[in-house]
């Protein structure tokens, strides 16, 4: 739900004595994701609301299931918990609008009893103006910048948004992602254009790319020296009838660790050439996913009316080679990359301008025609 | 829910069936959706993985409750 | 005194009255909307045939939605409160 230039009033001030143990107050609110919280202070909300631009009730989103009121005072409060640096405010805010607008669901993201939970890729300059780590680790731990960003759009999943486990998120499984899972993309070796630029925005524009994702599955290739070889490891990764997509279609990522990706970009292979070669090949058969029909005969309206439905028929993971999200990131060391699936046709991925009008760059993507298959 | 809202709101008394376990959420979102009066019609769980012959039951079961709604004599049970 | 924070937003939504209620389902036409979830259609077609056997609805129209998690679209709403007098829909689960 989108709601412009509304008010709400403030949160209501509240105080406790002195000596209180703040950390402990605050997981006996239920206010923690399970790890200890900062205990936010007048200071540290107001240095958080600066950056946002002031204006504490304007009122940003609201966010479901529980549809309660996103201001900028409350998603201040939710950074300083998380122990956000105030220059991390347009990512956490632009992360927060993408996953509201009507085409992600974040309703129904917040409340499957699938695994998936909202993976943010940030691009452009405000990545490394930041420290985002889009290298070694990159989905790992030990930067503040992708643990914190992470952890606030998970706290305002939790408390604003009231997901909270066993309660209104039925999740049967989670994943650590729910921790935290926020990642920039690494532009800095410049072997594929970057994502948002694929998608046409300037490669000066900052943007969010928001999934609902399954936990990265790795794909080691140590041997081939090829993008072929490289790729039809990721290809085995994808055909398998486990992960969400192969039943219920829609929207996944694949990253490419950058030795992975070198390899790829001396040959001379393009985004457009990986996505198509991944699309083409990666597949499952109807059977698979229809488990032979030993449960009663299935069709599976979660699939579009064009995959055939014999139990040899040959169907992709995704509909289209543009369901694949294709990213590079990781450390300079090491042939892995990653596979990583989403929830379905239910949530469609969103992409967002930094502090912009939402959307691609107002000249257009340039590559209409396919001359410049990046 | 949600559509249940969006019909009530234009003036179509719509029963919306929900299964015991999702009894709790409704009531979370029609509150949220400031529209108290909504009244969930509730079924036994699960619905998914049950016979032809359990859904009729499932069926019979909704039967009252969806033109007690309709008539406004459902009571709530969320 | 020290100062302490709630981050859970307020939740502030205007009070909406449901539709006004009906007396008899005689002569009413019945729109039934199936969320497309599992077994939500075979839910919905007996309860149908339970209806029609012991009412006399006047028409009766069945709607399926393109998606079970989204919100229903804008234009199937109002196509469905147009030619409706009473709806039933399933499932929440």
């Amino acid at each position: 739900m989108r709601v412009m230039s509304a008010q709400l009033a403030p949160v209501s001030a509240t105080s406790v004595p002195e000596g209180t143990d703040l950390v402990e107050w605050y997981y006996e609110r239920g206010y923690s994701d399970g790890l200890p919280v900062v205990p936010p202070t007048p200071a540290k909300v107001a240095a958080m609301l600066e950056a946002l631009g002031g204006e504490p009730q304007q009122l940003e989103a609201r966010v479901p299931p529980r549809w309660g009121g996103l201001t900028r005072e409350v998603l201040a409060i939710n950074m300083v918990m998380a122990g956000c640096r105030p220059e991390y405010a347009p990512v956490v805010r632009a992360a927060m609008l993408a996953l509201c607008e009507t085409a992600f669901n974040l309703n129904g993201v917040q409340a499957t009893t699938h695994m998936a939970s909202p993976l943010l890729v940030v691009n452009g300059p405000i990545a490394r103006r930041i420290g985002m780590n889009a290298g070694c680790n990159a989905f790992g731990s030990g930067n503040r910048a992708n643990a914190t960003i992470g952890r606030a759009i998970r706290l305002i999943l939790l408390n604003v948004g009231g997901g909270w486990p066993g309660d209104l998120d039925k999740s049967t499984l989670g994943h650590p992602g729910k921790y935290t899972y926020a990642v920039a993309e690494n532009e800095e070796l410049g072997l594929l254009a970057p994502y948002h630029v694929e998608k046409g925005f300037q490669a000066g524009d900052s943007t969010v790319f928001v999934m609902a994702a399954e936990p990265p599955h790795s794909v080691t290739n140590h041997v081939a020296n090829d993008p072929q070889g490289i790729l039809d490891s990721i290809v085995s990764a994808m055909s398998t009838f486990a992960h969400n997509n192969a039943v219920s279609s829609g929207h996944c990522a694949v990253v490419l660790g950058p030795e992975h990706a070198t390899t790829i970009s001396k040959a001379g292979w393009k985004r457009h050439d990986v996505k198509q070669y991944l699309w083409t090949n990666a597949h499952n058969t109807f059977g698979q996913v229809a488990f032979n029909h030993r449960y009663g005969k299935v069709y599976n309206r979660s699939l579009p009316v064009w995959y055939g439905r014999e139990l040899d028929s040959r169907i992709p993971v995704v509909p289209s080679a543009e369901n694949i999200h294709l990213f590079v990131i990781g450390g300079e060391a090491g042939r892995f990359s990653a596979f990583i699936p989403g929830w379905g046709h239910m949530s469609s991925p969103v992409l967002r301008e930094i502090e912009g009008k939402g959307g691609p760059a107002a000249a257009g993507p340039r590559c209409v025609d396919g001359t410049c298959y990046l | 829910m949600h559509d249940g809202f969006s019909l009530e709101s234009l003036g179509v008394p719509t029963a919306v069936i929900v299964t015991s376990t999702f009894v709790h959420e409704a009531r979370v979102q029609r509150e949220a959706l400031g529209m108290q009066g909504i009244v969930p019609v509730v079924i036994d769980h699960p619905l998914s993985s049950i016979s032809d012959e359990e859904i009729r039951g499932r069926a019979a079961q909704a039967l009252a409750q969806v033109i007690g709604v309709w008539r406004g004599t459902q009571p709530d049970p969320a | 005194m020290i100062q302490v924070y709630d981050p859970r937003g307020v939740v502030g939504a205007e009070k909406k009255a449901i539709a006004a209620r009906v007396t008899a389902l005689d002569g009413l036409r019945l729109g039934i909307l199936d969320n497309t979830k599992w077994n939500a259609n075979k839910l919905l077609r007996e309860l149908r045939d339970q209806l029609k056997a012991a009412h006399p609805l006047a028409e009766v129209h069945y709607y399926r939605k393109e998606s079970f998690s989204k919100f229903a679209a804008p234009e199937l709403i109002e196509e469905i409160r147009r030619d409706n007098d009473i709806v039933v829909t399933a499932i929440g689960d």
